[in-house]
């Protein structure tokens, strides 16, 4: 007689990740998660196999950035479970909801340093939201339930759960039960709503900051709402680009390290600084003591912990922003501030002026932002490629601009635009990259030809690691150490080895039609862009430096 | 520096101890002494932290109140 399949905490596990709605799972097996690959044989749960786990973990935070449903990683033990980290401290520092789910060595060998085992839990603390070891099958259920609310409650983030191997194989009832929502543990203190009221209704000179926690919290048509009936000029952190609608006259671009001269001379100017889901980040702010010398502060956050941790919050809105935005929505009467700003955004607007034949780099993605199709997806990188692709390219909402901002991690862009494909794979994705970077997670090219994944790459390539040699060559004497990549690999030939179609441009004549044929190609495509390995980005406010006081193009 | 006491209740949880010691180094307070016990009839766990540091002890109990497994955290003694 057959008998039906024991269930077994494995089994449990997708059950449970359907319950929570995943379809989608990215990983790499091992010895540890073994018993939980055999029961995604039998799943409906669709697993794509990355080439690193840290490719896994940054498909799935690009999944939940692009989609806003929560991304899903597997690791097994020791070296899979570590190669998460840099992942994990990704999604930490830009609140992504991800859960990762890592094989253990079985109860009765942990602490024993058996093979591949390492303490992956106490690795966890200082790079997840929260974190669990299930060292008990009856535990199972509740701790993924409690993982998949902790990460999605409240500042969202990432959330480890170790699962040793006697768990995963480990019989059990296969009664699923309904889970209930975890509530926001913390109490927030009421909304001051009547002073900043009061704030908003004295204040002649405010700007709206907007950051990354507006798209988190669902709240773009509240914000944009907030933005148009008060009139207010705005600025946007890197993370916080999309949430303002880019046409609003009123809107300055991006502020900060490499942000417009006309933002961060309005934060500079203004009287009262109105900071929606943002945190002060010291790219931001430059030199602290200097930043918004003049302005009062209205601070509204999910996390109590954010308000006065870097700068005094004259009035605190802590809650919901779909909420709180509405409650303060008023129109103010500022007309001579909007103008004088809007006369500094058309004064100091971009130039694309660069004379020769070579490629000029903030160009070449203007054009993509132009030419690209509705809800276009945009990954990048991180250096010079990465700010170019922030001032220059315009996005409609926030979950279209996925770029490592807090952490700041070279080999984001690719694996997080196959996360990010796959959870919306009606819509055009491209990733912006450097080559550098491009290196830094280029075995996703393969996860990319397994599944014919349909990305995009636009590789500025400068033979160098471009930053850092900006840097070098402003503040450490042009001594240029270990930043020359002039040995690159040839691009096009490797993109070939994946079969990924690929084209290298070097003069600007080349540009509009390559542009045109990688968005009009069917599958993958890899864009190299020839540029001078002199340029720079401009403006840059340096380190610990008022932001009125940055370089300019000289 | 400025002396702190805090009082922490927490459920009765792995790692807690740990959780609460890495965030207090990470942000910056150093550690004079702790007691630590807990109710095993009622699972609640109760902690004495110690700590001196130059920033507002406010920066560390909004953190410590982060955790998922803390109940209630208060400030029993401040110098500052
Ligand atoms: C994982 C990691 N290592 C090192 C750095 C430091 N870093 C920042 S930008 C940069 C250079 C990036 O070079 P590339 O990807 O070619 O981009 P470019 O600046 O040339 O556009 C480096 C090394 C980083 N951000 N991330």
């Amino acid at each position: 007689m057959a008998s039906e399949k024991q269930h077994t905490g494995s089994s449990l596990l997708f059950d449970i990740l359907q319950q929570h709605g995943v379809q989608h799972v990215f990983g790499y097996p091992g010895g540890a998660i073994m018993p939980i690959y055999d029961a995604l044989y039998d799943s409906d749960v669709e697993h794509f196999l990355c080439r690193h786990e840290q490719g896994a973990a940054f498909a799935a935070v690009g999944y939940a950035r692009a989609s806003g449903k929560i991304g899903v990683c597997f690791a097994t033990s020791g070296p899979g479970a570590t190669n998460l980290i840099t992942g994990l401290a990704d999604a930490l520092a830009d609140s992504i909801p991800i859960v990762a789910i890592t094989g253990q060595v079985p109860t009765s060998a942990m602490g024993s340093d058996a093979f591949q085992e390492i303490d992956i839990f106490g690795l966890s603390l200082a790079c997840t939201k929260h974190s669990f070891q299930v060292t008990d099958i009856n535990d199972l259920p509740k701790v993924l339930h409690k993982a998949f609310a902790i990460a999605l409650e409240g500042r969202q983030g990432p959330v480890l759960v170790d699962i040793p191997k006697d768990i995963q194989l480990a019989a059990v009832e296969n009664s699923l039960e309904d889970f209930s929502q975890l509530k926001n543990k913390v109490k927030l203190p009421p909304a001051n709503v009547g002073s900043a009221l009061a704030l908003l209704n004295q204040a002649k000179q405010p700007v709206l900051y907007v950051g990354g926690g507006v798209g988190m919290a669902n709240a773009v048509d509240e914000l944009r709402a907030f933005a148009k009936l008060a009139g207010m000029p705005s600025v946007s952190t890197l993370k916080g680009l999309g949430a303002i609608n880019p046409e609003d006259e009123n809107y300055l671009g991006m502020l900060g390290m490499h942000g417009t001269k006309a933002a961060n001379l309005a934060v500079q100017q203004s009287d009262l600084l109105v900071v929606v889901g943002a945190r002060f980040d010291d790219r931001v702010t430059g030199k602290l003591d200097e930043f918004a010398p003049h302005a009062k502060i209205i601070h509204f956050d999910i996390d109590t912990a954010e308000i006065n941790k870097r700068r005094k919050a004259d009035a605190a809105i802590l809650g919901d922003l779909k909420v709180n935005l509405p409650a303060l929505a008023i129109p103010l009467s500022i007309n001579d501030w909007q103008l004088h700003c809007q006369q500094m955004k058309a004064d100091f607007a971009w130039d694309y002026d660069h004379p020769g034949d070579t490629i000029f780099a903030p160009a070449v993605l203007k054009e993509v932002s132009d030419k690209m199709p509705e809800n276009t997806c945009i990954t990048t990188d991180v250096g010079q490629h990465q700010m170019w692709a922030a001032q220059h390219m315009s996005f409609n909402d926030p979950s279209n601009f996925l770029t490592s901002g807090g952490m700041g991690t070279m080999g984001f862009g690719l694996p997080a635009a196959i996360g990010a494909q796959i959870s919306r794979p009606n819509d055009c994705v491209i990733t912006v990259t450097g080559d550098g970077s491009f290196m830094m997670n280029v075995q996703e090219l393969s996860t990319i030809k397994r599944f014919q994944i349909p990305v995009k790459i636009v590789l500025i390539d400068n033979g160098k690691l471009g930053m850092v040699r900006q840097w070098q060559d402003l503040f450490f004497e042009g001594r240029l150490s270990e930043t020359d990549l002039s040995d690159n690999p040839d691009f096009v030939m490797l993109a070939g080895a994946f079969n990924i179609k690929a084209k290298e441009i070097t003069t600007k004549d080349q540009v509009s039609a390559a542009i045109e044929e990688m968005i009009d190609h069917d599958g993958p495509y890899l864009l190299q862009v020839k540029i001078d390995a002199q340029d720079n980005v401009w403006p840059l406010v340096p380190p610990n430096t008022a932001n009125d006081q940055m370089m300019e193009k000289t | 520096m400025n002396r702190y006491q805090l009082a922490i209740q927490v459920d009765d949880k792995q790692v807690v101890l740990e959780r609460i010691l890495q965030v207090t180094r990470y942000r910056g307070f150093l550690i004079d002494g702790i007691n630590a016990k807990v109710n095993t009839g009622t699972h609640i766990g109760y902690i004495e932290l110690f700590v001196r540091s130059d920033r507002p002890i406010e920066l560390l109990v909004d953190q410590i109140n982060k955790l998922i497994d803390i109940k209630d955290v208060k400030v029993t003694h401040n110098t500052a």
